[in-house]
């Protein structure tokens, strides 16, 4: 056990630090769930894909840097510390892309991951559908196999950044006579393809969030499908895998949150409750607590190992720590916490953050979900 | 950076492990219990002779020289036993105490073989712990460590837990052997390596009881309530284990933060071990309630653990004048700070 970060380490963080400084944006960006916004999000991505930081931990022939966990962790912390925009790729980056790198054939890796990793196509993902939510054995959407194109008829929702995105990844039926898990495959296709109709849900906050996408007979080429026909399941569940465990949401982003809050709770100590100065403190622990889990997973896994089901741990804790976190900021700020905008024209940060924490425990598959995966996987109790 | 635990330090902890199962099972417990001796010899020899003793000890005076990172994770096994023998407290917390005080390699020696045992008394715990077979105290006074015979022993005090043996603290005399600080931050995070395993112990129980207890005509451990008691307990015991493993590293390092990570974790372990034996009781129902069933044993402990060696009041006061107070460097670039 060694705490201690190398020079190598120390040199790669300085070097983040110094690009970071240069390029930020001095003002936040448009929230990427509005037109304006997804497009200087977009923007932001080629930024970093100049610097060529659009995913450090990928090997250089596909974009990325052949980094390893512990400096992608690094390169997280000097990326929140400057207060970075959110990645709107994050669906291709942190999802689709391991599971490329995973499943992939060398030619989808080489088609695929170079333009992920430099923001030049834009991924949606596209699990739900109205009767396959937590229940994502329920797909019916299918994909018809005609010569080398599937044709894909059917609908799928909450699907996140479908309203701007370039291409959509997801689950759907290819066998006709299959149940449950069985006859899925897991394909990738452009959202521009002729019979995809996109029709953006307005979310919680206001704005287009996520979509519908209804497929009318849509022809995708069979070689956009990820693995063997009818394996679709087992790679959704490593798609998801990735999506609760080590990278979708990193210790840095609550590490921030909590710092931010502790600034804000000294602004407003006057009025504050004892209650929320206990809660201020539980959020710094947990960030803390939830960043050295994060160093053990991933020297657990530079060292060999895997995560499977204790994903779902991670899943459930980040996710409410979240909320409880910006919950405490929303008590603090008191009768200003409703308001849209604060003294100096400033987004109420603290108001849109508390709001999109508020779908952690849901997507991803819900925590009641990842508790019965807990539960069962974990604890071995019965079904 | 590598947060892993070394296979040669595993293997020892899974040793202690497979060592306490065998003597100290439940059997074991309920006999200390129910002939009022609370102490076994069989098991106070056994562990001298596995050297855990002399764990810190250094090889100079016979001990095995190994780090707080080893002996908390043998503290999460005495946990995961409800071991109370007092060798967490005469062991692993005195010996880094008189390493370094300095000139106590005779007594460091005799704590070793099992010879001398110490007991301990600091004004922020409430309690001198197993005064009854020791050979000295060491006491905290104005913040000096005094080192004296254990002689004037104060007056016997009837813990919840049967098998914790307490009395009231006395008047500190004895040789002045250096600066306190030391011995809470040692103390506490012993106490929540304790809790860890108290908790990964009551899970392991409830879940097994869960899997056979059957009510309307299946086992309840396939409800949905059942289960989501028991996987949060299982989300809280992955998130606290590693904060004992930064306590004990930064106390091992010197660190000047160390206190805070040992609140941090001594802390998060109280609240754990509590919020999962209330868990684990509600998982067993009525049988949980009995005296038949071990729980009570584990969980008594988990309390009284959560009140020794500073209470919750007292380790977040000092998270809160580090953190709000502005002293330990906070943010994503602080992981390690």
């Amino acid at each position: 056990m060694e705490l201690a970060y190398t020079p190598e380490q120390q040199a790669f963080r300085a070097e983040v630090r110094a690009w970071m400084a240069a390029n930020v944006p001095a003002r936040p960006l448009v929230t990427l769930e509005r037109e304006e916004g997804y497009h200087q999000h977009v923007a932001w991505e080629r930024r970093l894909a100049e610097g060529n930081w659009g995913m450090v931990t990928w090997p250089e022939a596909y974009g990325g840097r052949g980094l390893d966990l512990i400096q992608w962790l690094i390169f997280e912390e000097e990326y929140y510390r400057a207060q970075a925009p959110l990645r709107v790729n994050q669906n291709g980056i942190f999802l689709l892309g391991p599971t490329i790198m995973e499943y992939g054939t060398d030619e989808q890796k080489a088609r695929f991951l170079t333009p992920m990793a430099k923001g030049e196509v834009i991924w949606a993902q596209a699990w739900s559908e109205p009767n396959a939510g937590s229940d994502m054995a329920a797909i019916k959407t299918r994909a018809v196999r005609d010569g080398d194109h599937y044709v894909i008829s059917g609908q799928k929702t909450w699907s996140s950044r479908a309203s701007f995105a370039d291409w959509g990844f997801g689950l759907f039926r290819t066998d006709p006579e299959s149940k449950r898990h069985k006859g899925l495959s897991f394909i990738l296709f452009d959202l521009n393809t002729p019979g995809i109709t996109r029709r953006p849900i307005r979310q919680f906050h206001g704005d287009p969030g996520f979509a519908e996408l209804f497929f009318d007979e849509v022809r995708v080429p069979v070689e956009n499908r990820i693995a063997a026909e009818g394996e679709g399941w087992n790679v959704a569940m490593a798609t998801a895998g990735f999506e609760r465990g080590l990278m979708l949401r990193s210790p840095a982003r609550f590490q921030a949150a909590a710092a931010r809050l502790v600034a804000l709770f000294r602004e407003h100590q006057d009025r504050a409750s004892p209650a929320a100065r206990e809660q201020v403190l539980a959020a710094w622990m947990g960030a803390q607590a939830y960043a050295y889990n994060t160093y053990a997973v991933a020297s657990k896994i530079m060292a060999g190992g895997h995560i499977g089901a204790e994903a779902s741990l991670n899943k459930i804790f980040w996710s409410e720590l979240d909320r409880a976190m910006h919950r405490t900021a929303m008590q603090l700020l008191g009768a200003t916490a409703e308001l849209r905008q604060l003294a100096g024209d400033r987004a109420n940060d603290w108001l849109e953050g508390y709001i999109f924490s508020l779908a952690g425990p849901i997507y991803a598959g819900s925590n009641e979900i990842q508790r019965n995966i807990i539960a069962e996987r974990l604890l071995g109790l019965p079904r | 950076m590598d947060f892993r635990i070394t296979e040669d330090r595993a293997a020892l902890v899974d040793s202690v492990r497979d060592y306490l199962a065998g003597v100290h099972g439940v059997e074991r417990l309920r006999a200390l219990d129910a002939d009022g001796s609370a102490r076994s010899d069989e098991l106070r020899q056994g562990l001298t002779e596995m050297g855990l003793r002399g764990l810190l000890v250094p090889e100079a005076q016979g001990g095995l020289g190994l780090s707080l990172v080893d002996a908390a994770l043998i503290a999460v096994e005495l946990g995961r036993a409800a071991v109370a023998e007092p060798l967490v407290d005469g062991a692993f917390v005195a010996v880094p105490l008189l390493i370094a005080a300095g000139g106590q390699e005779a007594l460091l020696g005799a704590i070793a073989t099992g010879d001398a045992q110490v007991a301990l008394q600091h004004p922020v715990n409430g309690w001198v712990a197993d005064f009854d077979g020791a050979t000295h105290l060491i006491a905290d006074r104005d913040g000096r460590l005094l080192l004296d015979a254990a002689s004037a022993r104060g007056v016997a005090l009837d813990s919840v837990d049967p098998l914790r043996r307490l009395n009231a603290p006395v008047a500190a005399k004895g040789d002045d052997i250096g600066a306190s600080d030391a011995l809470l931050d040692h103390a506490a995070l012993f106490a929540a390596a304790q809790g860890v395993g108290l908790a990964e112990a009551m899970l392991a129980q409830a879940t097994d009881y869960a899997k056979v207890r059957t009510q309307f005509g299946q086992p309840i451990g396939s409800f949905q309530a059942v289960k989501h008691h028991l996987a949060s307990a299982a989300v809280a015991i992955e998130f606290a284990r590693p904060l004992l493993l930064r306590a004990a590293l930064a106390l091992e390092q010197g660190l000047a933060s160390a206190p805070v990570h040992v609140s941090h974790a001594k802390l998060a372990a109280a609240d754990l071990a509590w919020s999962v034996g209330e868990a684990a009781i509600q998982v067993h129902g009525a049988m949980g309630y009995t005296y038949e069933v071990d729980l009570h044993f584990w969980m008594k402990r988990a309390w009284a653990l959560a009140g020794a060696w500073g209470d919750r009041a007292f380790h977040l006061a000092r998270i809160d004048a580090a953190v709000i107070g502005g002293s330990l460097p906070i943010g994503p670039a602080h992981s390690f700070a």
